[in-house]
C-alpha cells in the first residue's frame, strides 16, 4: 500500500515538474535547459513567502507569477533568436540557468533552507499514515494535465500555437500573430516550471542546486513521452513505478539513475517513445 | 471606372545584397486577374513575397485599397484580406485538412458556412476533414491551398505556381474553380505561372518579368498573347 | 595561423622560465583540459554532434590512473596497466555510446541526450563506489610519476601541440571534409554510400581515447581524482569553452580552454560568484549573437587566402560487364502500406542497363514512394528488390549505393558549406578513399560527370561554395555527384524541376548518353511529358499504386487507359477495377 502511494505521488511529482518543460519543448521544439533554474527560482519564491511569514498557500501563485515574468524576458531576449538553432537553444538556456543560479546564490547565499508546507501532517489511508501534502499533489497533477491538454487541443489558441511551430512563415501568412503566440506559450511554460518548484519544495529543502537533478530526468521524460499531455502522464506513471521499485528494492542511488537509463534505452529501441505510431 | 486595388510603385527588393526586383510598378484593378510569367529566377516569387511583407522593400510602396501596407508584416497583410499560397511548404502537413482550412479564418464560427460554399468545387475533402494534410497527393494538396484561400473570402488572391506538378485534369478543375470565384465574387487575382495556357485562360492581363523588371504586358485574350510570351520564355 | 602557432610553441618551450610555479600548475591542468576541448570541437564543431560526455572519458582516464596507483601502488608495470586501462576503458565505453547514439534514423537530439546521461551515470557509479573509488572525496595522495613541474609542463604542452596539429591536419584533409558533409547533410552522405554511423562511431572512439589519455595525464600529474572530473558540469564547461572560443576552428577552443581555465583559477578566489556570472552571461551572449565564437572575430584580419583548388581529371570508368547490364533492377511483388493506406501494390518491374525508363503518372500515384523502395531496404512492406542481382532486403541506402545505385533528389541535395570540389570528392569517396592527412591536388571524376561539369560551367567554379550557386547549378552539381559514384542504376526525381529551357536540353542529352553510350540503367520520374518523349526508351505508367501499363511512348500516349488516367482519376478507377 505504501508502495502504491509512493508510486502515485512520485508520478505526480514527476508530472508536475515536467509539464512546463513539455509545454515548451513539445510545442516549441526548444529544450529549456534553464528549467532546473526555474524550479529553483520557484522554490526560493516559496522560501520568501516563508521568510515573510505569509500564508504558505500564497507560494503557489507567487511562484507562478515569478515564472511568467521571467519567461517573458527570456523569450524576448534569448529564445526568440534561437528558434532556427535548436541545439544552440539548449546551450543558451543552460547558460541562462547558470546565470540565474549565480544570481540566486548572490541573493540568498549557498545554504540549505526550508520552507513551510501549506498542508502539514499526515492523513490516514487504509489505516496507514501518509504525508498529506504528498497526497495533495496527485489531484494537482491531474488538474494540471486536464488544464493544459484542454488548452492545447481544445482551444483555437492551441491549434494556432501548433501551427506556428510547424511553419511559422505559413502561419503568419494566414494572419496568425506568431510572435505573440510564442511569447505566451513560453511564459506559461516557465510559469508552470516555477510553480512546480514551489509545489515540490515543501517535501525536501531549498538550495541553489536543487533544480539540476530534476532537469535531466524531466528532459528524458519529455523526449520519451511524445507530444501530448496525456502521454506525458502515462510516461510519468510508468517511469515513476520503475524508479520507486528500484529505489525501494535495490538502492536509492540506482533509483536516481533509473529514469535516465531507462529513457535512453526506450528511445533507442523505439525512437518515438510512447507517442502514437 | 476601374480603381487599382493593388498598387506597387517603384518597388525594389531582394535577398541580402542582390536586388531581384528593380523599381517595379504595377497595378491590379479591382476584380481583375493578372498573370505574371517569366523564366525561373526572374523575380516572380519574390514579387509575391514582397507584397506579403516577407521581404523588406529597399524602396517603393505597396498600397491595397488605398492603404499603405509597405511596412506591414505578413500577418497584418493577410488580415487586410489577402490570401497567399506559396510555391513550397504552403500547408501544415501534420495538421488535419480541417485545421488547415480553419486557420485561415478570422472567426471559427463561419467555418461550416464557408466550407459548404467551396464544397461543390472541391468535393474530395468533405469526407476527409480529419485526414492529415501531409498524406494527400500533390494535386490534392494544391487544391487544398486554393480551397483555403477561397474560404478566406479574400479581396486579393496571390497564387505562386499553383499548377506546378499537376496533371491536366486537375489543372482544368483549378482553372474552373478560379474562374468561378471571379464570376461569383469578383475577386482580384495575381497569379505566378509557368503554365501559359492556364495563365491565359484564367487571367485578363499578363505581364512578363525579366531580371526583376516588366518587359512585356498585354491582354490575355489577345490572339498574339501566347506567341509573344513564348518568345520571351524561349531564349 | 602560423604566427599564432609559433607563439604557442614558444610559450610551451620557454614556459618554465617565464611563468611562476602557481601559473605553471594551472597551465598544465589547462593544457590537459584543452586537449579535451579540441576533441569536443571535432565532434561538435566539425561533425555536428553536440556532446556533454567527453568529461566522462576524461574522468575514466583520470580514475584509471588514480585507481591503479592508489590500490596497486606505483611501478612501471602498474603505470603501463593503468595506461592500458585508460585506453581500453575509454575505447569500449566510446564504442558503446557510439552504438547507442549513432544508429540508422537516430535523431541528433537523442545522441546529445545520451552524451548527457553518460557522465551522470558515471558520476553516480563513482559516488557509490565506497572505499574503492573514494566516493565523493575521490582518491588522493597516491604515488605517481616522479617528475619535476617543468617536465610535466613540457609533456602537457607537447601533448596539446601534437593533438592540435593532428586535428588540424585531419580537418583540412580530404577525409576531414566528410565530417563537415555529415554535419551539413547526413542523408545525402548515406545516399553516396558513406556509412555515416560507422564514421561517427570511429570518430567518437578515437576522441574518447584521446580524452582518456588527457585524463590519465591529469590524474597522474595532480595526484587527486574526484567525481567532478567525470561529471556533467565539467562536460558543459568544455562546451562553453568551445562555444566562446569558436566552434569549428580548433584554435578557438584551444585558446578558449586555456585562457578561461587560467582566468577562472585567478578570479575564482577573489570573486567567485561574479566570475561565474560573467562567464555564464558571456556564454549566453555568444550563443545568441556570435555563434561562430570570439576567436574568429579576432583572427579575421590575419586570415590568409583561400586554399588552392584541385585540378579536374578524367577518371577511367569501369567498363560495365555484360551481366551487370541485364536485369539491373528487379522488383517483384513490391508493396508499401502505411496502416490501412496502400500506397503501392503488386509492383513487378524490371529494368536493364542501357534503358532510360520514364516513370509517369498522376500525383498520388506513388512515384516517389517507388523510388524510395528501390533505394532503401527498409521502406517497402512487401516484395523483393534486387539491384544488379543483389537482394537489398532491409539494408540501408549506403548499402544500396554499394550495389550500384545512385539517386538524385528533387531538391538540390548537396553540402551547403563545402566547395564544389569538396562535394565531388566526397561523392567519389566510395570509389576512392579520401586522404586522411593530405589534400589531393587532383580530383578524378568519371567522364560523364565531367561532361555535366563542363556543359553547365561548374568546371570553372570548383572553389565556389555550394550554397552560393544558382538553383540550376546546384541541380547540376548534385547530378555530377551522383554520377561520380559510377552507378549502374540512376534514379532521378524530376530532374528538370526549376530549370530553364537550355538547361533542360543539356540535361536531356546527358541522360540519353548515359543510357545509350555508357549502358547505365536510368529511371526518371517526370511531369514534363515532352522531355520524357525526347529521351525515354520506355515508359512506365503508375496509377493509384499500381503499374497501369508499360511500353514505348507511342503505345502509352495513345492508349485509352492513359488518357482517362490523366483526364480524371475516378473514371480510371472504375475501369481498372
Amino acid at each position: 500500500m505504501v508502495l502504491l502511494l509512493d508510486w502515485l505521488t512520485t508520478a505526480a511529482m514527476l508530472y508536475i515538474v515536467t509539464a512546463g518543460l513539455m509545454m515548451i519543448f513539445g510545442v516549441m521544439k526548444i529544450v529549456n535547459f534553464a528549467h532546473g533554474a526555474l524550479l529553483t527560482l520557484g522554490a526560493y519564491a516559496s522560501f520568501v513567502v516563508t521568510q515573510l511569514r505569509l500564508d504558505p498557500w500564497l507560494s503557489w501563485p507567487l511562484a507562478l507569477l515569478v515564472g511568467v515574468v521571467v519567461g517573458c524576458g527570456v523569450e524576448a531576449a534569448i529564445v526568440r533568436p534561437l528558434y532556427k538553432r535548436p541545439l544552440d537553444a539548449i546551450l543558451a538556456t543552460w547558460g541562462l540557468g547558470i546565470v540565474i543560479g549565480q544570481l540566486i546564490v548572490i541573493a540568498f547565499g549557498r545554504g540549505v533552507q526550508f520552507v513551510d508546507a501549506p498542508l502539514q501532517g499526515t492523513w490516514s489511508i487504509a489505516g496507514l499514515p501518509y504525508s498529506a501534502y504528498r497526497l495533495v499533489l496527485i489531484p494537482v497533477a491531474l488538474g494540471l494535465c486536464a488544464l493544459l491538454s484542454g488548452l492545447l487541443n481544445g482551444t483555437r489558441f492551441g491549434v494556432k500555437t501548433r501551427a506556428v511551430i510547424m511553419n511559422e512563415e505559413l502561419a503568419r501568412g494566414l494572419g496568425i500573430h506568431s510572435g505573440r503566440i510564442r511569447f505566451i506559450t513560453f511564459a506559461l511554460g516557465s510559469g508552470v516550471g516555477t510553480l512546480a518548484g514551489g509545489l515540490i519544495t515543501p517535501l525536501s529543502s531549498v538550495d541553489p542546486d536543487m533544480g539540476l537533478p530534476w532537469l535531466v530526468g524531466a528532459f528524458m521524460l519529455v523526449m520519451v513521452s511524445g507530444h501530448s499531455m496525456l502521454s506525458l502522464l502515462v510516461t510519468c506513471l510508468v517511469f515513476g513505478a520503475c524508479q520507486v521499485m528500484v529505489s525501494t528494492y535495490l538502492s536509492p542511488v540506482l533509483g536516481g539513475l533509473t529514469i535516465a537509463v531507462l529513457a535512453a534505452l526506450t528511445l533507442r529501441i523505439r525512437p518515438q517513445g510512447f507517442a502514437h505510431g | 471606372m476601374m480603381q487599382a486595388l493593388l498598387q506597387l510603385k517603384d518597388v525594389s527588393s531582394g535577398y541580402k545584397a542582390s536586388l531581384v526586383l528593380r523599381k517595379l510598378s504595377l497595378s491590379v484593378a479591382s476584380g481583375e486577374a493578372v498573370a505574371v510569367l517569366g523564366k525561373n529566377g526572374m523575380g516572380k516569387s519574390t514579387l509575391l513575397k514582397t507584397i506579403m511583407g516577407y521581404l523588406p522593400k529597399a524602396s517603393g510602396t505597396v498600397h491595397v485599397g488605398g492603404q499603405d501596407i509597405t511596412r506591414l508584416g505578413p500577418h497584418r497583410v493577410a488580415r487586410k484580406g489577402i490570401a497567399y499560397a506559396a510555391q513550397e511548404h504552403a500547408l501544415f502537413t501534420e495538421l488535419s485538412i480541417r485545421d488547415n482550412l480553419r486557420l485561415g479564418l478570422a472567426k471559427e464560427s463561419v467555418f461550416d458556412e464557408r466550407f459548404a460554399e467551396i464544397e461543390p468545387v472541391f468535393p474530395v475533402f468533405k469526407t476527409r476533414l480529419k485526414q492529415f494534410a501531409g498524406t494527400l497527393s500533390g494535386g490534392e494538396q494544391k487544391m487544398l491551398l486554393v480551397a483555403r484561400a477561397l474560404m478566406m473570402r479574400p479581396s486579393i488572391v496571390l497564387l505562386d505556381e499553383i499548377t506546378e506538378g499537376l496533371q491536366p485534369s486537375v489543372i482544368e478543375r483549378l482553372a474552373e474553380a478560379l474562374l468561378g470565384e471571379r464570376r461569383k465574387r469578383g475577386t482580384t487575382m495575381l497569379l505566378i505561372e509557368q503554365n501559359v495556357p492556364f495563365a491565359l485562360k484564367v487571367a485578363d492581363r499578363y505581364l512578363v518579368l525579366k531580371q526583376g523588371e516588366i518587359v512585356d504586358e498585354g491582354s490575355a485574350k489577345a490572339a498574339t498573347a501566347a506567341q509573344r510570351i513564348f518568345d520571351h520564355l524561349r531564349v | 595561423m602560423m604566427l599564432l602557432g609559433l607563439v604557442g610553441i614558444a610559450l610551451v618551450v620557454l614556459g618554465p622560465w617565464v611563468f611562476g610555479t602557481y601559473l605553471l600548475n594551472i597551465l598544465i591542468k589547462a593544457f590537459f583540459f584543452a586537449i579535451v576541448a579540441i576533441t569536443v570541437d571535432l565532434l561538435w564543431g566539425y561533425t555536428g554532434y553536440l556532446t556533454f560526455g567527453q568529461s566522462a572519458f576524461f574522468g575514466i582516464g583520470a580514475y584509471a590512473a588514480g585507481l591503479v596507483f592508489a590500490h596497486a601502488g606505483f611501478t612501471m608495470l602498474s603505470a603501463l596497466a593503468a595506461l592500458g586501462l585508460a585506453v581500453a576503458g575509454t575505447a569500449l565505453i566510446g564504442a558503446l555510446v557510439g552504438w547507442l547514439s549513432f544508429y540508422r534514423g537516430a535523431s541528433p537530439f537523442f545522441a546529445t541526450v545520451i552524451s548527457l546521461v553518460l557522465p551522470i551515470v558515471l558520476t553516480q557509479l563513482l559516488l557509490s563506489g565506497g572505499a574503492w573509488t573514494g566516493s565523493s572525496s575521490g582518491l588522493t595522495g597516491y604515488e605517481t610519476f616522479e617528475l619535476p613541474l617543468e617536465a610535466w609542463y613540457w609533456i602537457a604542452g607537447t601533448a596539446l601541440a601534437l593533438v592540435a596539429l593532428l586535428g588540424s591536419l585531419v580537418v583540412r584533409s580530404d577525409a576531414g571534409q566528410v565530417l563537415k558533409a555529415i554535419r551539413d547533410n547526413e542523408s545525402r552522405c548515406t545516399y553516396l554510400g558513406i556509412r555515416t554511423s560507422r564514421v561517427k562511431i570511429v570518430l567518437l572512439v578515437a576522441t574518447a581515447v584521446v580524452a582518456g589519455l588527457a585524463g590519465f595525464g591529469y590524474g597522474s600529474f595532480s595526484g587527486v581524482v574526484a567525481p567532478e572530473l567525470s561529471g556533467f558540469v565539467l562536460g558543459t564547461e568544455f562546451i562553453i569553452w568551445v562555444a566562446l572560443g569558436g566552434r569549428g576552428t580548433l584554435w578557438g577552443p584551444l585558446l578558449g580552454a586555456v585562457l578561461i581555465s587560467v582566468a577562472s583559477a585567478y578570479l575564482s578566489s577573489s570573486m567567485p560568484f561574479v566570475w561565474q556570472l560573467v562567464l555564464g552571461c558571456a556564454f549566453v551572449v555568444v550563443i545568441v549573437l556570435l555563434p561562430q565564437g570570439l576567436m574568429p572575430l579576432l583572427i579575421r584580419p590575419l586570415r590568409r587566402g583561400i586554399a588552392g583548388e584541385p585540378a579536374l581529371v578524367d577518371r577511367a570508368v569501369r567498363a560495365l560487364v555484360e551481366q551487370d547490364a541485364a536485369q539491373a533492377l528487379v522488383m517483384e511483388g513490391v508493396a508499401k502500406q502505411y496502416g490501412h493506406l496502400k500506397v503501392l501494390q503488386g509492383i513487378d518491374l524490371t529494368a536493364d542497363g542501357g534503358q532510360l525508363a520514364g516513370l509517369i503518372g498522376p500525383n498520388g500515384a506513388g512515384k516517389t514512394t517507388l523510388m524510395r523502395c528501390m533505394s532503401d531496404g527498409s521502406e517497402r512492406t512487401a516484395g523483393v528488390v534486387r539491384l544488379c542481382g543483389h537482394d537489398i532486403r532491409t539494408l540501408p541506402p549506403e548499402q544500396c549505393v554499394r550495389f550500384g545505385l545512385g539517386r538524385k533528389f528533387q531538391n538540390a541535395n548537396i553540402f551547403d558549406t563545402l566547395t564544389v570540389a569538396a562535394c565531388l570528392r566526397i561523392a567519389g569517396s566510395v570509389r576512392e578513399r579520401p586522404a586522411l592527412f593530405a589534400c589531393s591536388p587532383v580530383l578524378a571524376v568519371p567522364s560523364y560527370a565531367l561532361e555535366v561539369l563542363r556543359v553547365t560551367g561548374l568546371a570553372g567554379k570548383l572553389s565556389a561554395v555550394a550554397k552560393d550557386l544558382s538553383h540550376g547549378e546546384q541541380q547540376a552539381l548534385e547530378l555530377a555527384m551522383v554520377l561520380t559514384l559510377e552507378p549502374k542504376i540512376v534514379l532521378l526525381d524530376e530532374p528538370t524541376a526549376g530549370l530553364t529551357k537550355t538547361e533542360r536540353t543539356q540535361i536531356g542529352s546527358i541522360l540519353s548518353s548515359l543510357a545509350l553510350r555508357h549502358g547505365l540503367c536510368c529511371l526518371l520520374v517526370e511531369h514534363d511529358l515532352d522531355f520524357v518523349h525526347e529521351i525515354a526508351t520506355r515508359i512506365v505508367v503508375l496509377h493509384q499504386g499500381r503499374i497501369a501499363m508499360q511500353g514505348s511512348f507511342e503505345d502509352v500516349a495513345h492508349s485509352e487507359l492513359v488518357k482517362t488516367i490523366y483526364a480524371g482519376s475516378t473514371h480510371a478507377a472504375q475501369e481498372a477495377a
